[in-house]
């Protein structure tokens, strides 16, 4: 690995002088954003079937000749445990390993930071195993972004070593199983499983392509090494494996799957302003950046491919430091009718919401319906309903009497985890929605979402939630890819209690943005 | 009796007859693999209680449980389907009832190896004998989880045979009982079994 990195220093060596890698986020939307320059390419690429055949082992395929630059080889030599030129090498056991390495890492990272339950032993492991599953008590940001994300890294072990979306779901519930037996002294947490599993599947997958966007694997030296960096900040369990295997200084293909068939997005910058039943709008609204990123085209096509599309949204400010976070993958899609106007798929979804007015997250499998439709030679028309199960979902407690989303307090044992009380309630539940699009010139000129999701509480405070969220956004093309838009949105809270009374509460929120466009879908 | 079995040895015998004149004009086909998964046996299941609230620790539990499986071969790593766990455990005030139905995917990941794990999510049904309210038994939903893994002997043929170790959890919310409602309670189902393997 050493002399791998020692001849990408002799090649470049003021790359690790240089400013260090940027967030994973910004390389993330910068990927998405960016990757749109090579959409036209990729999307006239045709696409080859997805299982290509492995040759026997030794057999020589010759180098295309669009490698640029003189270290391009004149042929690679196929590893027959490769599915594809550029995919990894199939590796079962080590992507299990490496998972036990990733929940020793964290491990020892807990530790250092001085955090109670890292001090495990074997008899906290023995204890977790006569204990069982239990609800955990650890904030709300720490339960649905970061076991999420730790998820992620469970996820791409699979992927990095060779093994298909499926077989790394299975090794992430590995991942996630072994870490609350043993990597915690405190109980196994039930809601951390499923939101390490669910959640690290989507974030994983996402996390995934978006690092084989960035990557360019036909480059060589520093433009390589740079592309290679980026991915590996983004992904960086993928990126690990491909500088200690040599990967990330192979000339190939980018394996076929991890090109989508379109490709793009859309940055907003502006203003927001939040209102509830207690309080009328804000004066002083809060500035947000928001990004929604498209990777290929869930409107058409048949489908066998998990997540070869997907929709993003994030939005930093507005009311929290990172406030939005929703990814919608298809897991499966399947034309209705004969030219493609009716489409049906399946849709794995995470979703998380937090500012200061309240937060939600939830995992849910929704089956959903769209249609699409022109309603001029320039503009077109696109609507999709859905309803599924949601898995997991969290909402604020609000006991009778409270009316505000309380503050949470500082940990007790530090770093988010907490020995109580919990601000939030958790349980199953199902949910609903539509999405309607209209574009000219395949802009987006107007946008309609709403959701409806219900959650019955099964930790926290007894009651069924109803929460509905609606929003409509008009957009206007400026100049170039630059635009104006305006949304209003509305999320409403409706809450059945389980007590004596049966007393139902409503609490609504009205939001209203102004904001600058630049991209398009 | 008697008069059956002469009308079942009827309806069998043209049934042969037109077997062996069916069979030489069968044309051999290509034989393509079922994409049927079946699992069915049973299992030793160890139960344990658990409310955040209450502050006390509860008895292990133990009682025969039924484990099936019904789905589909996604490939020859790969099934997806239906859990059914189904267990029933005394104390000493009465008999309780836990019945599981979960979606769950099983995934071996060596091909020619019986290693597998599962996990899947779903509904658990509590009926409860014990300490109810009144003279009838309370039906309480919940949510379940299920993961674990085991070997499967086989794994390659039409039927094998698979011991496994799976956990089953049930989140209940609140327990109803003659004393009042138990908040937040988990229970946690362990289970060391066997069970044949149908492909």
């Amino acid at each position: 690995m050493r002399d791998r990195f020692g001849q990408y220093l002799q090649a470049s060596p003021t790359v690790f002088g240089g400013r260090p890698a940027c967030f994973f986020s910004i390389l993330m939307i910068g990927g998405l954003l960016l990757g749109d320059a090579r959409r036209s390419a990729a999307q006239e690429i045709p696409i080859p079937p997805q299982e290509t055949p492995i040759p026997s082992e030794g057999t020589l395929i010759p180098a295309q000749e669009t490698v640029q630059g003189d270290q391009a080889p004149a042929a690679i030599a196929r590893d027959p445990g490769r599915a594809c030129e550029g995919c990894p090498p199939r590796r079962v056991g080590t992507s299990l390993l490496q998972t036990t390495g990733i929940n020793v890492m964290y491990e020892l990272a807990n530790l250092v930071r001085g955090q109670v339950t890292a001090r495990i032993t074997p008899k906290t492991w023995w204890t977790n195993m006569q204990q069982g599953m239990v609800w955990d008590l650890d904030d709300f940001t720490v339960n649905q972004i970061g076991h999420p994300y730790q998820g992620n890294n469970y996820f791409n072990a699979g992927r990095a070593n060779g093994l298909g979306f499926y077989e790394s779901a299975a090794v992430t519930a590995f991942g996630s199983a072994t870490w609350e037996f043993f990597g915690e002294t405190n109980h196994p947490s039930l809601n951390d499983f499923i939101n390490t599993t669910l959640g690290g599947i989507t974030l994983g997958e996402m996390f995934h392509r978006t690092g084989w966007l960035i990557r360019n694997t036909r480059a060589t030296g520093k433009r390589r090494l740079w592309s290679e960096i980026g991915a590996l900040a983004v992904d960086p369990i993928t990126g690990a494996n491909r500088f200690a295997s040599g990967d990330a200084s192979r000339v190939t293909d980018k394996p076929s799957e991890f090109v989508p068939s379109s490709l793009s997005g859309v940055a907003a910058a502006g203003v927001l302003w939040r209102g509830s039943q207690s309080s009328a709008f804000t004066a002083a609204g809060d500035p947000f950046l928001e990004v929604d990123a498209y990777y290929g085209d869930a409107n058409v096509g048949r489908s066998r491919t998990p997540y070869d599309a997907f929709w993003l949204r994030m939005r930093f400010g507005g009311g929290s430091s990172f406030s939005e976070a929703r990814v919608r993958g298809r897991l499966f899609g399947q034309p209705l009718t004969k030219g493609g106007a009716l489409q049906f798929s399946v849709i794995q979804t995470y979703n998380y919401l937090n500012n200061d007015a309240y937060s939600t997250g939830s995992q849910a499998i929704d089956a959903a319906i769209g249609a699409t439709r022109a309603l001029s030679r320039r503009t077109n028309f696109w609507i999709l309903g859905w309803s599924g199960l949601t898995v997991l979902g969290a909402v604020d407690s609000l006991p009778l009497g409270v009316t505000e989303k309380p503050e949470e307090e500082e940990p007790s044992a530090g770093q988010g985890v907490s020995e109580g009380p919990r601000f939030y309630d958790y349980g199953p539940g199902s949910d609903f929605g539509t999405l309607a699009r209209i574009t000219r010139d395949g802009r987006e000129m107007l946008l309609f979402f709403y959701v409806g999701r219900q959650i019955y509480s099964l930790d926290g405070v007894r009651a069924n939630h109803f929460l509905q969220h609606t929003r409509v956004d008009l957009l206007l093309p400026l100049r170039g890819a630059l635009g104006v838009g305006a949304s209003a949105e509305y999320f409403h809270r409706r809450s059945y209690y389980q007590d004596v009374e049966s007393t139902i509460k409503t609490f609504h929120y009205p939001q209203l943005r102004a904001y600058l466009t630049w991209g398009n879908r | 009796m008697k008069r059956f079995r002469i009308f079942a040895l009827g309806c069998l015998i043209p049934a042969s007859a037109w077997a062996q004149v069916a069979q030489p004009a069968q044309v051999a086909q290509p034989e393509t693999p079922s994409r049927l998964w079946i699992v069915a046996g049973g299992a030793s299941g160890t139960l344990r209680g658990f409310c955040q609230d209450c502050g006390q620790d509860f008895p292990f539990r133990h009682g025969g449980a039924l484990v099936g499986n019904a789905g589909y071969r996604v490939n020859s790593r790969i099934d997806v389907g239906a859990d059914l766990y189904w267990i029933q455990w005394r104390n000493e005030s009465g008999r309780i009832r836990a019945t599981a139905i979960e979606a769950v995917a099983q995934f071996r990941p060596w091909e020619t190896q019986g290693f597998f794990v599962k996990g899947g999510a779903g509904m658990a049904f509590v009926r409860n004998w014990v300490q109810t309210v009144g003279p009838n038994p309370d039906d309480q939903k919940a949510l379940a989880v299920v993961f674990g893994g085991g070997w499967e002997f086989n794994p390659k043929g039409p039927f094998g045979l698979q011991l496994f170790a799976m956990q089953h959890v049930g989140a209940l919310g609140d327990l109803q009982t003659a004393n009042g409602a138990i908040a937040n309670v988990t229970a946690n189902f362990w289970s060391l079994g066997a069970a044949i393997v149908i492909r």
